[in-house]
Parts: structure tokens; C-alpha cells; sequence
């Protein structure tokens, strides 16, 4: 049952998650710049998801081509298996898995280095030395990651239809040259650019929470363990129900 | 007749509490120009708190901190971080961002807050090395460290900026004899190039060796403010029970 104090506790954490984001937008547009920071960060982050995202991409496509032929076969509809596929990945399955996927991989991440900086007092540390670990820590993996996730998403998309060409192909002798027609036919430039935002939007969600609670970690190592979790489950669910608001304001705004 | 000195800091009726736990209760200090004071006290008394108000990384509840004329309570997190060049803290277990190297830690405040170039800074480094006895460890990772070496990497990073004040918290604690020396000798180092200090620790050999005035914090008040000499002789039962306490044998020779 939510009692009172969970209740002023979560406002408060919402309100601090709130503040820090402002802190890095604020941090981001005066000098210094850590440039090379967020190179460094978008190698770490980026680069380093590439793998992952490709078997996240290819199951996803192949899978949901799978499913959807079979069911559609039973109606006569296995032609629309292309449409279907490719909008459901622009649109939803590419930024939604691959943001859910990374924010397990980097969000708790984030968390553990921060955290355990924290602990061992490095980022008072980076205070006492006259630097803020809003410009230092957070900037960095921010920009990283908002760059990163889109590009990331578009990898994921491109390999899920790559994923389910190969399926269609096989399991339904659907000739390429139709699937691509019917790809690029569906999809429409409002549908990339919805997905791009998305996983731009999903990416600074990652960052912010991952970077607050490394920020926020006591306790040692005990600590960092439960920072991690928290980020993850956070992180998961803002992902979650963020995704609903933000689709349905691309419905409104471009059908 | 003693020398009279400029005041640089100044704490007036210090209050700070963490919960329902009052550890400072109003606490008065002042530190000359050119001074080393230490601060002793038992366990949880707030000393490292003291230095860590001092510095701004904690605020106090009420009282004032005045460096240079300026109430340190009143100033914002960028007015903060130009009083912490002038300011620096040797964190007690050294504090090192343990992803670079020795030359990367100490280098840190150079690359942030001056124009200096790289050779500029390397050799910078080389020479501060040399001062703490550690020539030629730049290459080396924090975690191939001794804790003495930690210890002192952390001291050369404090002093790189050359600030006004160095604030040292328990720089000798969990050091062998050896080590410890190694650290008095850099102390002293200071001392003689004019640097104003405050040493928290528990080595009152190391105090009385250093210090030209020992201040003993109890029950969140200053309980002690006086010469060492003044130290070895006095007869306050709050005196001499936190030589009982820490086991200085010394304090029994002196009566």
C-alpha cells in the first residue's frame, strides 16, 4: 500500500531527476566544454551496444515476421506482412527494445561508475578540486547517450527488416524486390524521424536517471548493487509510459 | 612575543546537525596567515565535517565560514568553486579517480583551470612528484598504489593549484612509521613554504610536531585552542582524556 512518505519521496525524487536535467541543460551550453568527453562517452556507450543491438534488431524483425505471416497467412493476408513489420518497427519496436535493451546495458552502467566514484569520494573529489560532476560526469553521458540511441535505433530497424526479409523469403517466398517495395512504400519519413526522436528522447531518460542515482548511491558496495537495480527498473518504466505520451502525440500531430 | 598574523578564516558559531545527531554546536575558530593548527578530537566529533564545511561540500545550519571577507555559506555553487582553488582538501584516503593514472590525477585542476600546455603541465607534475618523494609514478594506475603512495598522490594533487589553505584530513592515519614520516616531511614542506593548514588527526606526536596550535573538538564545541606546548602541559580533564584515549604515552613524561 503507497503511504504518505512513499508518496512525498517519489515527488522528491521526481523533482531532483527534474533539477539535474535542467543542471545538465544548463551546463551543456556554457564553457567548458568536454568535447572529447562525449566522443569517449559515445565510444563507451555507442560503439559498444553495436553487437547487441544487431541480435536485438535481427530477432526482433525475423521473429515478428514469423508471427505476423502465419497469422496473416490463415486470412490470406501474408502480402501485408511487409507493411506491417516495418511500421510497427519504425514507429515502436526499434526505439522502444533497443532503448529498453540499453538501459540495462548503460543505464546501470552509469550508475555503477558514478556510484562507486561516489562511495570512494571522487566526485567530491571533482567538487573540492573547483569542477562541477554536472558538467563532468553527467554532460558527457548525456549528449553520448542522446546521440547514441538514435543511431542505435536506426541500426536496430535496418537489421529487423533485414531480419524479416530472410524470413518472408523462406518461409513464405515472398520475391525481395516486393518486400522492399512494400517496405519503403509503408513507411513514411514522419515514421523514421517519430522513431529517431523517440530514442533521442529515450536516451537522455537513461542518462538522467542512471546518472542521478550514481550521483545519489551511499552505503558502499551494498549501494552501488541497489543503484543499479533501481536504475534499470526506473529507467524501464519512465521508458514505458513516456513511449505511450509521445506516440500518441505523433498520432495527433502527423497521423 | 608572537609574530601577529593576518586571519584568513574564520568559523563563528558553527551549527551543523545530520538528523537528530547535533555535531557542531557552535564552533569558533580562526587560522592565520602562514598557521598549521590541528584538529584533534575523539571519533565522530565532526572534524572531517569541519573541513568538509569549510570547503563547502557541506552547508552548515547556522554560524559563519569567512575566507577573505566572504561568508562561504552565501555564495553559489560557481562562487564556491573559485574559493575551492584557494581552498584545497587532501581527502583522507586520497580520493584518486581510480580510471587514469597518477599524472592524469594530478594534472586534473591544471588542465581544468589554466591555459597551460602540456609540457607546461608535465613538468608541473614531474615537480610536485619529486616534492612528495614519488618520482617517476606518473604512468602508474592509482590501484598499483600503496595507500601511502595514494595518500601522497592525493596531497600532490591538493597542492598543485597552490592554494592559500590545505586542509588535511587524517593524512597519516593507517600509515606505518615509514610512510608517516614520508607524509610529516611533506607537511612540514608546506609549512615552511608558508601555506596555512588544518591537520585533522589522531597523531599527536605528528601534531605536536607540526601544529604551532591544537584544537580539540568535543561534544561539538572547541574544547582546546592552544600552543602545543600549552598541549603537553595542561592539566583540563577534556585534555587529558583524549590523550588517555589515543594512548599518548607522551602526555605522562610531561607532567
Amino acid at each position: 500500500m503507497i503511504n504518505l512518505k512513499s508518496l512525498i519521496n517519489f515527488f522528491l525524487i521526481m523533482g531532483e531527476i527534474t533539477r539535474l536535467f535542467f543542471q545538465t541543460i544548463a551546463a551543456s551550453f556554457t564553457r567548458p566544454f568536454y568535447l572529447s568527453r562525449v566522443f569517449e562517452q559515445i565510444n563507451v556507450l555507442g560503439v559498444g551496444s553495436i553487437s547487441i543491438t544487431i541480435v536485438i534488431g535481427l530477432t526482433m524483425g525475423s521473429v515478428m515476421t514469423l508471427n505476423f505471416g502465419y497469422g496473416l497467412m490463415k486470412f490470406g493476408g501474408t502480402m501485408y506482412v511487409p507493411a506491417v513489420v516495418s511500421l510497427s518497427l519504425a514507429r515502436e519496436m526499434a526505439p522502444l527494445f533497443t532503448s529498453l535493451l540499453i538501459a540495462g546495458r548503460i543505464g546501470s552502467g552509469m550508475a555503477a561508475e558514478i556510484g562507486s566514484m561516489n562511495v570512494t569520494q571522487q566526485v567530491d573529489a571533482i567538487r573540492a578540486l573547483g569542477t562541477s560532476p554536472v558538467r563532468v560526469l553527467v554532460v558527457p553521458r548525456f549528449w553520448a547517450s542522446v546521440i547514441s540511441l538514435p543511431l542505435l535505433s536506426a541500426i536496430s530497424f535496418i537489421v529487423g527488416i533485414f531480419g524479416g526479409l530472410v524470413v518472408c523469403l523462406h518461409e513464405f517466398d515472398m520475391p525481395t524486390g516486393f518486400y522492399m517495395h512494400k517496405v519503403t512504400y509503408t513507411v513514411q519519413m514522419a515514421d523514421y524521424l517519430g522513431g529517431l526522436i523517440k530514442s533521442a528522447i529515450f536516451g537522455g531518460i537513461i542518462a538522467i536517471i542512471g546518472c542521478y542515482k550514481g550521483l545519489k548511491t551511499r552505503d558502499g558496495t551494498r549501494g552501488v548493487g541497489l543503484s543499479t537495480t533501481w536504475v534499470v527498473v526506473t529507467s524501464s518504466i519512465t521508458i514505458l509510459i513516456t513511449n505511450f505520451f509521445i506516440s500518441k502525440l505523433f498520432i495527433v500531430f502527423w497521423g | 612575543m608572537k609574530e601577529r598574523r593576518e586571519k584568513i578564516l574564520k568559523l563563528e558559531n558553527v551549527h551543523k546537525s545530520f538528523g537528530s545527531k547535533h555535531v557542531h554546536r557552535g564552533v569558533n575558530l580562526e587560522l592565520n596567515q602562514g598557521e598549521t593548527i590541528g584538529l584533534l578530537g575523539g571519533s565522530g566529533t565532526g572534524k572531517s565535517v569541519l573541513l568538509r564545511e569549510i570547503i563547502g561540500l557541506e552547508f552548515i545550519d547556522k554560524g559563519k565560514i569567512i575566507f577573505k571577507g566572504q561568508d562561504i555559506q552565501n555564495l553559489n555553487e560557481k562562487e564556491l568553486q573559485k574559493i575551492r582553488l584557494e581552498i584545497s582538501y587532501s581527502f583522507q584516503s586520497g580520493a584518486l579517480f581510480d580510471s587514469v593514472n597518477v599524472f592524469e590525477n594530478i594534472a586534473y585542476p591544471l588542465f581544468e583551470h589554466t591555459k597551460m600546455s602540456l609540457n607546461e603541465i608535465r613538468s608541473k607534475v614531474a615537480e610536485i612528484l619529486e616534492m612528495v618523494d614519488l618520482k617517476g609514478i606518473e604512468e602508474l594506475m592509482p590501484s598499483d598504489l600503496s595507500g601511502g603512495m595514494q595518500k601522497r598522490v592525493g596531497m600532490a594533487r591538493a597542492m598543485i593549484m597552490r592554494p592559500e589553505i590545505i586542509l588535511y584530513d587524517e593524512p597519516t592515519a593507517g600509515l606505518d612509521p615509514t610512510n608517516t614520516k614520508n607524509v610529516v616531511d611533506i607537511m612540514k614542506k608546506m609549512t615552511c613554504l608558508g601555506y596555512s593548514s588544518i591537520f585533522v588527526t589522531h597523531d599527536i606526536p605528528a601534531a605536536l610536531e607540526l601544529c604551532q596550535r591544537l584544537i580539540i573538538l568535543n561534544d561539538g564545541i572547541v574544547a582546546f585552542n592552544d600552543g602545543p606546548e600549552e598541549f603537553k602541559k595542561s592539566n583540563d580533564p577534556i585534555v587529558l582524556k583524549y590523550k588517555q584515549e589515543v594512548h599518548y604515552a607522551g602526555s605522562e613524561g610531561e607532567k
